[in-house]
Parts: structure tokens; sequence; C-alpha cells
């Protein structure tokens, strides 16, 4: 039996990781810290300033650090005070921390080669920052397909955005971000090949809705296995299995390649 | 002897152009409307089609223009003739005296020949209806029915079209006796791109613009942000007007799972159309309002875009409903128009800075 790990989360953090919820769907592993004692893992938002927050938890003995909604900025300082102190750093995201991303990877990956278009939209409520929505949408795709090259807006505006980019084949890929209370906010990808194709549906992590991922191909389509569990708790899932391993997270590496793709749009 | 005279009888219809949209698309949409109209007369350029297909259908059939209008059993006339024969055969076909004219898309190649089709139409009193079938398909039919205030306050719209090739679809509607040969495109030349790119607005996408445009109240103000091709066959192109953001996707491939959807949204109501494929007779779109957790879903009715556009012809011709407005479709083609025109002028211009950028 693994030991169990002490969590206290700022307010907004709480909030917006549903960290009660998720840490009590893991409850051999998770639990709250009593009173002011310090906590094994300390769960903040990634609102402007985050890498600040989490370096001083670090210097304060977190052994693990949460951020949920990282907001993308530089990571360097971190991945240093992480690394020297072998403190778990795990980023909640949105999509990109859906346990069926892997499976979608793999998907999109063995099939890009032959992509002859891909076409995402992420949808979120009206009045919804389109910068985030495009961090959120941008973070999950790149953890799908890999890092696009010639990524440019050619619109932002207060009910979406329209990025333009490329695969590395040449394939043309069109981000769409759609501000709209009207649906639930998800995001679809859908890469075309010549004979078939993937196409990706990723929930918001309020619930355990599952993504869904089809692969299509000349003998039909097939449905990839569902996995019922939020993005919350698959970050939550993850940390433990590194925490119990001594491993440390990819998390802020592939952060870092993520916020200079971004940086290259503003 | 002739039962022109029968108060039952139905109403005679003749097709300029006996190709696979005529043999997959109209003879069967036809077949089902047997109670109200029959085919009489099949024209095309090569006499050994038109025989085949008019024997079909037990129709006369002949080589020319003039013998089809001349026949006077023929009171509809269904124009699916190459695009740049459209405007001359709708004007002969109206000053003929026909009851209804029905022209494939596009119905003219600019917005000269649409004024004067319009002007044509209104002298002879000839209704015209442009064989964009979506806006006949029930599916969208109740769409408009139950879409409220949606036209005016949405804010983002998209048409999303995967199609396999024509071919599989034909062959599950009819067994075509012709097809237009294929080619090689060589992608490497920016006049094939830009030909593709334009064939794609025109040939493809113009089957959801009149949806579009109904959503887009500035659309006289459109922009091609970005425009791309999709290989073989396809395009990726952004848009956008003062009001509305316009995201256009296509691509013909050889998958076998078509997909075709229209969207709309406003900040808290949603329109997703999801339509059947083209040439098949698989019953109409299914239109679903999403308004935060409350989805209402309209359809699927029993037949499609193809057979409602039959429907209101017969209904034309008899006078039982009035035609679109002039404008109205003189509008869709230019807004058609406009749009491929600077999808066209966008890839020039990125071409030009490719260019540039190697020089």
């Amino acid at each position: 039996m693994s030991q169990q790990h002490t969590v206290r989360a700022t307010p907004e953090a709480q909030e917006a990781g549903a960290v009660a919820l998720a840490v009590a769907s893991l409850p051999e592993s998770f639990g709250p810290a009593a009173g002011e004692n310090q906590a094994d893992i300390v769960v903040i938002s990634g609102r402007t300033g985050w890498t600040a927050q989490a370096v001083e938890a670090i210097a304060a003995g977190a052994r693990g650090v949460v951020v949920v909604n990282p907001a993308p900025e530089s990571t360097g300082s971190l991945r240093t005070a992480a690394e020297e102190s072998g403190a778990a750093v795990v980023l909640d995201q949105r999509w990109a921390s859906n346990p069926a991303l892997p499976a979608a990877e793999h998907a999109v990956r063995s099939m890009a080669g032959r992509a002859a278009v891909l076409d995402t939209v992420a949808t979120a409520p009206a009045g919804t920052d389109p910068g985030e929505l495009l961090a959120d949408h941008l973070a999950a795709v790149v953890r799908i397909t890999g890092p696009l090259e010639n990524l440019r807006i050619l619109h932002r505006g207060t009910h979406g955005y329209a990025v333009s980019a490329r695969l590395a084949n040449g394939a043309p890929v069109a981000l769409h971000g759609v501000l709209s209370s009207a649906r639930p906010a998800g995001v679809n990808v859908s890469m075309l090949t010549d004979d078939g194709g993937v196409s990706v549906a990723l929930p918001k992590p309020v619930a355990a809705w599952p993504a869904t991922v089809k692969v299509t191909g000349p003998q039909g389509e097939v449905l990839l296995p569902t996995l019922y569990e939020s993005a919350h708790r698959a970050t939550w899932r993850r940390l433990k299995e590194h925490l119990d391993a001594g491993t440390s997270p990819t998390d802020l590496h592939r952060f870092a390649a993520l916020t200079e793709s971004i940086s290259t749009l503003s | 002897m002739s039962s022109h005279t029968d108060a039952t009888r139905t109403l005679g219809v003749g097709i300029l152009g006996a190709g696979p949209v005529t043999q997959a698309i109209h003879l069967p949409s036809l077949a089902r409307l047997g109670d109200i109209l029959t085919v009489r007369h099949i024209m095309d350029v090569d006499p050994a089609v038109a025989e085949s297909v008019a024997a079909r259908v037990g129709a006369a059939h002949s080589t020319s223009i003039e013998a089809l209008l001349g026949d006077p059993n023929v009171e509809i006339v269904a124009i699916c003739s190459p695009h740049q024969f459209h405007a001359e055969q709708v004007i002969a076909a109206c000053r003929a005296g026909k009851k209804a004219v029905l022209c494939e898309k596009p119905f003219a190649m600019n917005a000269e020949e649409a004024a004067q089709i319009s002007a044509v139409s209104e002298e002879t009193g000839v209704p015209i209806i442009v064989g964009a079938m979506h806006t006949f398909d029930p599916g969208w039919l109740a769409a408009q029915e139950n879409w409220d205030h949606l036209p005016e306050t949405a804010h983002t719209i998209r048409s999303s079209i995967v199609l396999p090739p024509n071919a599989r679809f034909e062959d599950f509607a009819t067994e075509i006796i012709t097809r237009p040969a294929g080619g090689a495109p060589d992608y490497s030349d920016p006049e094939v791109i830009k030909g593709a790119l334009r064939g794609g607005i025109m040939g493809l996408a113009i089957h959801d613009l009149p949806l579009i445009r109904r959503f887009t109240p500035d659309f006289k103000d459109i922009e091609v942000l970005e425009a791309r091709h999709v290989r073989p066959f396809g395009y990726v192109v952004s848009l956008r007007t003062p009001t509305r953001t316009i995201e256009l996707r296509a691509a013909m491939n050889n998958t076998w799972k078509p997909e075709w959807s229209f969207e709309a949204f406003s900040d808290d109501v949603s329109l997703r159309i999801d339509f059947t494929p083209s040439y098949v007779q698989a019953g109409s779109a299914v239109a679903t309002f999403t308004r935060g957790t409350q989805t209402t879903i309209h359809g699927p009715f029993e037949h499609n875009g193809y057979e409602g556009e039959w429907r209101e012809l017969a209904a034309l011709a008899t006078g039982a409903k009035q035609p679109p407005s002039a404008q109205t479709l003189i509008d869709d083609l230019t807004f058609a128009l406009d749009i491929a025109d600077a999808t066209v002028a966008n890839v020039e211009a990125q071409h030009a800075v490719a260019e540039g950028a190697h020089a």
C-alpha cells in the first residue's frame, strides 16, 4: 500500500481544478492536509505568475505541485527548482490532460505523414478570454500532433479566433475558436488522410465524460476504448505514479515548447 | 390522343444534359414523384447518351436545345448542362414559354448574366429556381421555421464537407453510362491550385453559400482572410464580414465516410445541420438546435432537397407557390462569385509573397 500524500489548494485552484472531487476519487493516495500543517502537494491556479508561486511552494517543502489551467509563461526557473528538489510538477490542463490524449496522439501521429488537412474547433462560453481559450486549445492540439509550423493568427475577437498552421508534411491546419454558451465547452480535432483519418472529441473536465477517438480507414471505423475519467483525475493519478516511482513529469518541458509557440503568435 | 386536357395529367419535364447529375440525381428523384411529374424529353449533345437515358424513362430524346424547348409536352425545363451554357439556356427556356425552369448551380457565370436572366424571368413571368438542393431540404426548412432570431444574432458560421469520390454515390443511385474523364493535376502549378479553389467554391461550397448568406446580413462586405488548397480536392477558407466569422472546409478524397454539416452560433444558440450525401435518396438533413443544456432535433424527414426542389418546381408551375425573388438568386450568385474571386486573389497574394521570399 502506497503512502497517502496530503494536499492543500488555493481557493481559486480548488474551484478551477475541482480538487476536492479529484482527491476524494483517489482516497488511498491523497487526502486534505490537516490544519496549518505543511502539505505534501500544493495546488495553485495557473494565472500569470504561477511559476513563481510554484517555486515558492517547492522551496517551502512541497513534494508535488499541481497547476490548474496554466497560462503561458517561462518555466525555466521552475524547472530548475523542481529538478534540484526532486519535486514533481504536473499541469492540469482543460483538454491536454484528458486521459484519451495518449491514444489520440498515437492514432494521429501514425497517420500524420499522409494527412491532407487538420481542422480543429474549440468552444468555450461567451465571455471567455479568447487568448486563454487559444492557449488551452493549442496545448491539446500540439499534444496530439506535435509541433505545428507557420502558426499565424488570422483574426481574434470577442467571438473567437481563427489560426492558421501547417503539419510537418505541409498539410493545412486550421484552429477555430468559438465563444458561445450554446454548447458545452470542448475541442474537436479532425485529421483527414487520403482514405480516412482520425477524429477526436474532448469534453470539458468538470465531469468524467469520456473523450471519443475514432480512427477511420478503408476497413471501417474504430472507436477507441472510452475512458470515463476527467482530465482533473487523470492529472492526479499521473502525479501519484510519478511520486511513487520517483520520476519527473515532462509537463514543464512540453509546456515550454507550447509557450514558445504561443509567443510567436502575439 | 394527347392527355394534355386531362385534369389529372402530370407536368412534363425536359432535361438539358444527360450526364451523371441527371442520371443519378434527377431521374431517381423524379421516379419518386410520378404522381405529379413525368420526364418527357431528354437532350444531350451525345446522341447515344440522350437516347439511352431517355429510354430509361420512356421519354423523347434529341441533341438540340431547340428540339426540347419546342416540344409541347415539356412544361418544366431542367438545365443540367456545363456551367458556361446555363445563362443562355435559362433565357431560352423562359422565352419558349415554359412554366418553370430549374437551373443547376451556378445559374450564371457573372452578375451581368444573372441580371439578364432576372429581367427575362420578370418579362416572361417564368419562375426560375437554382438547384441549390440544401435550400429545399426539409431539414433546412424545419430549421428555418424554428431558428427565431438566429440569422440576426449569429456571429460564427461553419460549413464542413467531407466527400468520397462522386462515383461511389452515383453508383448507389443508378447505373451510370457516362462519366467525365478525370485528370492528374500538377499541384506545383499555382494556376492549377487557383483553378481548383475556384472550382471548389463554385462547385462545392456553392451548395451551402445560400445558407451562409442567410445568416450574413452584411454579406456584401465579405473578406477572405486566408484560402488554402487541400489535396487532392478541397479547401480551407477563413472569411469574415464586419459582424460574422465564416469558416469553410472541404475535402474530397477516397474515404467511404461522408460528412456534410452547416453550423451557426450566437452567444446562446447554436444550429447544426447534418446533410445526407449528394446523389443518394437518403432522406433529409437533421437540424439540431442547442441552447445550453437543451437540445432540439428536427428530422430526419423521408425526402431530401433534390426531391424538395422538384416538388417546389411543380408548385411553381401550377401557380400553387410564388417564385423566389430574383434578387435572392442574384445575391446568392454574386456572394459566391465574390468569395471565389477573393479566394483566388488571396492565393495569388500568398504566391507572390512566397516568390518574393525566394527572390
